[in-house]
């Protein structure tokens, strides 16, 4: 029980770093080589992988979503990766810190402005969201709450079904918690999912509506 | 009675009242949300794409409300700060 609230392993220089610092380390190493080992064998499965998120993300955004598929789909892979690596031995999920899912909120929050600031320039974006001037104070809230609520969705998730898993485990160990584990296997990949769909919603709508499609596909 | 055991017994009291209320109600509307969602997509089958995606959102958005309240709980039951913090 006392391995589901991540712990400090090292201080530095009065901070201290979390183990889920090298869990995230260990789960990058591992992604890549994952990467590295199937992109010969089966180049296949990395091309529908990243053409899923690819229409994912387009049909939620309105536009393609090609220019920002090296931050969604990234975000995707790694929180996908990140909530399922209790599978692997010796890893936890790092997500349930709540340290993790704030760095990847704070990462959304900044490639919403950048994204936005770059597409209609700085004065273009202020004035979009101003737009009905007394609604100003009320989007401002709104960005910091949901840039919040992504941070706290991700962690709540992960970290409950990490407990029920444990608590269980301290009960029963024996067959019992195999269920909750894949419920959690499948509420992490969903989490991800939904990160990265809310991502996209975000970045589209700082970028600029534009006219829906009429039936669904991009371009 | 002592106040440890008053605040244990008011947080446990207390969690359970917000699992259930966290569970019911976003359960309740997340099958409202799914029937109107499966209602559109039987009108209109052609929209079923956007249809799904949307749903998929709002299940999400809906869910964060539950998770909250049951993280609060499991908290609250295993991790308990105000026995560790009062005395």
């Amino acid at each position: 029980m006392d391995d589901v609230f991540p712990h400090i392993v090292w201080t530095f220089g009065g901070i201290g770093i979390e183990d889920t610092v090298l869990a995230t380390w260990a789960i990058i190493v591992l992604v890549i080589g994952a990467v590295a080992l199937v992109k010969r064998r089966w180049p296949a499965a990395l091309e529908s992988l990243i053409e899923f998120l690819s229409d994912s993300t387009s049909l939620v955004m309105g536009r393609p979503a090609e220019p920002f598929l090296p931050l969604l789909a990234t975000l995707a892979i790694f929180v996908g990766a990140a909530n399922s690596a209790g599978i692997f031995p010796g890893l936890r999920a790092p997500t349930r810190s709540i340290n993790t899912t704030a760095a990847l909120a704070l990462v959304v929050f900044g490639s919403v402005h950048y994204y936005g600031i770059r597409a209609r320039g700085l004065g273009a974006y202020l004035r979009g969201l101003a737009d009905p001037v007394f609604l100003l104070p009320l989007e401002i809230i709104g960005q910091f709450s949901r840039t919040f609520a992504m941070a706290l969705r991700l962690f709540g998730n992960v970290l409950s079904a990490e407990m029920i898993v444990a608590v269980i485990f301290s009960i029963v160990p024996l067959f019992v918690p195999l269920p909750l584990i894949g419920l959690s296997l499948l509420t992490g990949l969903l989490q991800a999912y939904i990160l990265t769909i809310l991502a996209a919603v975000y970045v589209g709508a700082a970028v600029g509506a534009s006219d829906p499609i009429p039936n669904g596909r991009s371009s | 009675m002592d106040s440890k055991t008053l605040v244990t017994l008011t947080t446990i009291v207390c969690a359970s009242i917000g699992v259930v209320l966290g569970s019911v109600i976003p359960c309740w509307m997340e099958g409202r949300a799914a029937e109107k969602a499966l209602e559109g997509i039987a009108r209109q089958p052609e929209a079923a794409d956007r249809l799904r995606a949307t749903l998929f959102i709002a299940m999400a958005l809906i869910e964060t409300g539950a998770i909250y309240a049951l993280l609060v709980a499991l908290v609250l039951i295993f991790a308990n700060p105000l026995l560790t913090r009062f005395f």
